[in-house]
Formats: C-alpha cells, sequence, structure tokens
C-alpha cells in the first residue's frame, strides 16, 4: 500500500494535477478570508470554511479524476493487478495519497486562523472542530471521486461525472425541500427502490428468477412494513435522499459541535464507496 | 511448476479460451503459438491473475490462482502485450517502483535493480523519462520489470513485437539466458522464434490447443514429405518428366519461367528420402544444367494450417 502511496504523491508533485489542486483551494480560500475576515473585521473562521464548502465541487474531480482511469488507459493496472499487491493495498494507496494532499493543503490554509490571531481572540476549539469537519468532508467526497475515476478510462468522462454527483449532493438539500411526503408517495418511491435492486441483483446473477425472487421479498417488506407502522413512509423520499446529505452533516462541525455520529457518519460513507471501488476492479476480472 | 486443466474463459457467447489444460515443468521454455486473437494473451491474462477463467484451475508451484492470488503473482513476473510502464517515470524511478510493489527488501532492490538493467542493457537511459524512450527501449525496461525479483515464472506476452532485427536477436538469447534459471512461458506468432528459443510448443487456435509437442517433433510430425524449389535451364516440358520420373518423388510441378529459357519447378518427394543426389544426375544426363536448388522450408502457415486442418478432421 505504502508502494503506490509513494508512488501517487510523487505524480501529484511531478504532474502540475497537485499544483493546481493546491493554487485553486488556497486563492479561493485566501479570497474569502481576505473579504470576510480580512475586510470585513470578522473572527468568524468557520464561517469562511462553510462558504468554501462549493469548493470540492471544483477541486475534487482534479484530484481524483486520473487516480484510477489513467491506470486503465495505459493498462498499467495490469502490472499493479498482477503484482502481489491486494486490490486495497490500491485503492487505499491512491485514497490516502489523494488524501494527504488534501490534508497538507489543509494545513497550510492553517495559516489564516494563525494570522487571524494576532489581531484578536478567536475560538479555538471551535476552529479545530471545524477543520476536522471539513477535512472528512473532504476525505468522502474523494472516495467519490476514486470510485468514479475507477469506472471509466477517461479521465474527462471521469471529472464530469464527478462533478454532476457532487453537484447533486450539494443541492441535495434544497431538492429535498420540494420533495412529496406523503405515504402514498413513500410506498410508490419503496417500491422503485425494490424494483431497482432486483434489476441490478437480476443483471448481477444472470438468473431470472432470482430477480424474480429478490423483487417478491422487497414488495413483501414493504407490505409488512405498512401494516406493521404505515408512518414510516411518511416522509420516507426525504429521509432516504437525506441519508446521502454530506452537507447537511457539516453544519455541526461548523458551529464548533463535534458530535460522534457524523464523523462516523462520514468515515463510513468514505469506507462504503471504496468498498465498492474494490469489488468493481475485482468484478471485472470475471466479465 | 505450472498446471493448467480445463480452462475456459468466455466474454458473453464468444469463447475466448476453450477447455485448454497443460502443464510447464520447471526450468522449461514454453512457446503459445498462434495466429492474432487466438487465445493467448486470455491464458496468460488468467495464469497472471488479471482476468479470471470462467471455468477451470490454474496452479503455479502448488498454489491456486483463485485461493491464494498473493502467493502465485509474488511467483510470476509477467510481461504484458502492451508493456506496463508510467510515461512520467523515470526508467530507475519506475524500476523502484516495482520493486516496491513486489515488495523487495530495500538492500537487495537496489543491487536487484542494477542486476536486471545491465542483463537488459538499460543501464545507459536509466534516467531517462519512459515516454521519451524508442519502442525497443520500452520492451526492454517492461522486460526488466518482469525479470525484477528474479521470480521463479517468467510469462512474457510477445516479448520481440516491435524490435528491430539486432534486438530480436538479443532478446532471443536473453530469454534462452533466462529459461536457465526460470520458468518462461512465451508467445509469438512467429514460427522461427519459437523454435529458436522453446523446448515445447502450445499451438493454440481459436481457443483450443490444437497442439502441443517440442519444434522438431512438430515438424516432422507435420512434414510427411520433403519439397525442394529448382530453377533449371531447359524446355519446361522435358524438365517435369525426368523430374517427375525420379523415385521417390510425389510430383513435378512447374511454377513456370522466371528467367529466359529457364522453368521454375517444385518437386515434392516421401519424407525420408534425399532426391537432391538423383535430380542433379538425371538432369545433368539430360544436359539441363541446374541454376538454383534449395529445400522449401515450413513456414507457420504450413504448420499452422495442416496442424489446425488435421485437428478438424479428426473431431
Amino acid at each position: 500500500m505504502f508502494a503506490v502511496f509513494k508512488k501517487e504523491m510523487k505524480t501529484y508533485f511531478s504532474s502540475l494535477t497537485g499544483y493546481i489542486f493546491m493554487g485553486f483551494f488556497l486563492i479561493l480560500s485566501g479570497f474569502f478570508v481576505s473579504i470576510y475576515n480580512l475586510s470585513g473585521g470578522s473572527p468568524d473562521y468557520n464561517g469562511v470554511l462553510t462558504s468554501i464548502n462549493f469548493i470540492f465541487l471544483f477541486v475534487v474531480p482534479i484530484l481524483t479524476m486520473r487516480l484510477m482511469s489513467e491506470e486503465q488507459k495505459q493498462k498499467t493496472d495490469q502490472l499493479l493487478l498482477t503484482s502481489p499487491l491486494s486490490i486495497w493495498d490500491i485503492v487505499l494507496g491512491k485514497y490516502f495519497a489523494a488524501v494527504g494532499v488534501f490534508g497538507l493543503t489543509l494545513l497550510i490554509t492553517c495559516i489564516y486562523p494563525i494570522m487571524l490571531s494576532f489581531y484578536g481572540k478567536l475560538a479555538v476549539p471551535e476552529i479545530v472542530g471545524g477543520y476536522i469537519g471539513f477535512f472528512l468532508l473532504g476525505c468522502a467526497f474523494i472516495s467519490i471521486g476514486l470510485f468514479v475515476s475507477s469506472k471509466t478510462d477517461n479521465q474527462v468522462i471521469s471529472a464530469v461525472v464527478t462533478f454532476s454527483v457532487l453537484l447533486f449532493i450539494w443541492l441535495l438539500d434544497a431538492i429535498q425541500q420540494g420533495l412529496p411526503t406523503g405515504v402514498v408517495s413513500g410506498i410508490i418511491f419503496a417500491g422503485i427502490i425494490v424494483a431497482a435492486i432486483a434489476l441490478f441483483v437480476y443483471s448481477a446473477t444472470k438468473n431470472k428468477a432470482v430477480g424474480i425472487v429478490t423483487a417478491i421479498i422487497g414488495i413483501a417488506i414493504i407490505a409488512i412494513v405498512y401494516f406493521i407502522d404505515k408512518s414510516l413512509y411518511n416522509a420516507f423520499i426525504v429521509n432516504f435522499f437525506g441519508w446521502f446529505s454530506l452537507f447537511k452533516r457539516y453544519q455541526g462541525f461548523a458551529m464548533g459541535v463535534l458530535s460522534l455520529s457524523p464523523i462516523i457518519y462520514y468515515i463510513t460513507f468514505s469506507f462504503a464507496f471504496l468498498f465498492l471501488t474494490v469489488r468493481g476492479i475485482d468484478k471485472r476480472r470475471w466479465i | 511448476m505450472i498446471q493448467v486443466e480445463n480452462l475456459t474463459k468466455k466474454y458473453g457467447d464468444h469463447i475466448a479460451v476453450d477447455n485448454a489444460s497443460f502443464t510447464v515443468e520447471k526450468g522449461e521454455i514454453l512457446g503459445f503459438l498462434g495466429p492474432n486473437g487466438a487465445g493467448k494473451s486470455t491464458v496468460m491474462n488468467i495464469i497472471t491473475g488479471y482476468i479470471s477463467a470462467t471455468e477451470g484451475s490454474v496452479k503455479v508451484a502448488g498454489y491456486d490462482i483463485l485461493d491464494e492470488p498473493e502467493e502465485v503473482k509474488r511467483r510470476i513476473g509477467y510481461l504484458p502485450e502492451f508493456p506496463p510502464l508510467y510515461g512520467d517515470m523515470t526508467v530507475i524511478e519506475y524500476l523502484d517502483f516495482v520493486g516496491d510493489i513486489k515488495s523487495l527488501e530495500k538492500k537487495d532492490k537496489k543491487e536487484n535493480i542494477q542486476r536486471v538493467m545491465d542483463l537488459v542493457r538499460i543501464d545507459n537511459v536509466k534516467g531517462r523519462l519512459i515516454k521519451n524512450l524508442s519502442k525497443g527501449y520500452r520492451q526492454r525496461v517492461g522486460l526488466a520489470q518482469a525479470i525484477l525479483g528474479a521470480p521463479d515464472v517468467l510469462i512474457l506476452d510477445e516479448p520481440t513485437v516491435g524490435l528491430d532485427p539486432k534486438q530480436i536477436i538479443e532478446m532471443r538469447n536473453l530469454i534462452k539466458e533466462l529459461g536457465k534459471e526460470h520458468t518462461v512461458i512465451l508467445s509469438s506468432h512467429i514460427l522461427p522464434e519459437v523454435s529458436a528459443v522453446c523446448d515445447r510448443v502450445i499451438i493454440i487456435n481459436k481457443g483450443r490447443i490444437v497442439a502441443s509437442d517440442t519444434p522438431t517433433n512438430l515438424s516432422r510430425r507435420i512434414g510427411d514429405s520433403s519439397r525442394l524449389i529448382l530453377r533449371v535451364a531447359g524446355p519446361e516440358k522435358q524438365v517435369v518428366k525426368i523430374l517427375g520420373g525420379i523415385t521417390g518423388v510425389k510430383y513435378a510441378d512447374s511454377q513456370g519461367s522466371r528467367e529466359p529459357d529457364t522453368v521454375d519447378v517444385v518437386v515434392e518427394a516421401d519424407k525420408d528420402v534425399d532426391i537432391r543426389k538423383p535430380v542433379f544426375n538425371r538432369l545433368s544426363e539430360a544436359g539441363y544444367p541446374i541454376l538454383m536448388m534449395k529445400s522449401m522450408d515450413l513456414t507457420l502457415e504450413d504448420i499452422f494450417l495442416h496442424v489446425t486442418t488435421e485437428e478438424g478432421e479428426v473431431s
């Protein structure tokens, strides 16, 4: 794993990618600090971190688009996958390299609050909390980018799709408010999910019977839940999308509240996408 | 060293490898021969664990590729059809990285890299970026990568493709040299290459193994006759008649005239009969000088066509 990490780190800084990422990130964050804190005279540094959340939409694709796509394009994945490394070694090595570049950049931005602290009193614990949240949020996005990158051998497609997914997640909170909240719509939505799962199972196993059984089990669960407690379907759509709302969980950090559940949420989220990446690469060998 | 049993690989309805079984002994150099798209690379990719077989098993040094992939991969050095090189790295950086992923000890690694670079003669380009190297050098860097760490088994997919004739000879000698310490599987669609280097040849066509033998046995089995091509100064009809009358000759066939007042004739005779002396004597008696006489070598096309049609008749 360390070998892959080292190689990726080297690639980030021997090509322009690492510098573009850092430059873009630092310029944008510097811009917000000057306007908000320096010109505006505000000691609220966490406000800056919250406002530059959207930066991930642009910088995460830069960081992750190359990771797996380029290996596939250059056929160098053949070297990695036939070496004694496990797929987890490869994926984790790449993930930590991207996280490393991001962490390094974040470390540089620590200059801003240090600079501010000369001119007034800062709420240090809050800022530390804000940073932890910001870092974890970034890690979760990087795992999405890595996953997308493993699905295509084209860097541009990788970047565009990652951007779209992140944009969707960013808009999720706004979208949620417009979604229907009734019981009926909840049941219909659950039905759609069951259908999607059944289709997925069918495409994975190429076995009609298994797909149909999956669908029947799903429908049975929907029916059982309906008879036990109808109200669970109330606002089901909203809750479902709420599970993917990464930004909403950042709000606690921004206020300086360091609670365990969003931390675990972000780590689980990242892990889930790393897991999907590994499974995806492993599965490709069987096609 | 390598046991491959009932290997089958399907891509949807297309069967890339069909029920292939073979074994490779320790220290043997095995050649895969077959036209493009015959399934050579697919078999190699399965043995190295890059893709998985639909059915069948592969064992290297007793370890199954599915059960203990890391043990298998540790023992294999692989040069794929397209050498997996990072263009943005220098040769030495690249080999250093390969040493790391093969988890070589730090002090062994440096020695090992130097030894490998000397062996494939890339020491003079070690500081250059791989993307700026010529095809021949890239191929050699790819080979260096495969040899690094002295794995028991080397799998080389068309190792001489893209090299110039001098480099091809060097590469063949190198592979022979490597065959003394390693078990080698190499693929090629060039017959002389395989017969020059390999102890044993497996011919693959449309995913099926159609023949497996030593190169000499293979050409002996296939060549049930020997053929000569002659250029004789004399009238076509007479010459063909004289040649056709020699004992042991199956037929003599005129190929027309390429030089004025001469005729080119192909003579096919039984395998164990050397007809060159009678041919000379009879033609000189008749007063028709032989301007050229050479035996026609069996080409890959001959052997390949023969083997595939022969097997086709059996099945």
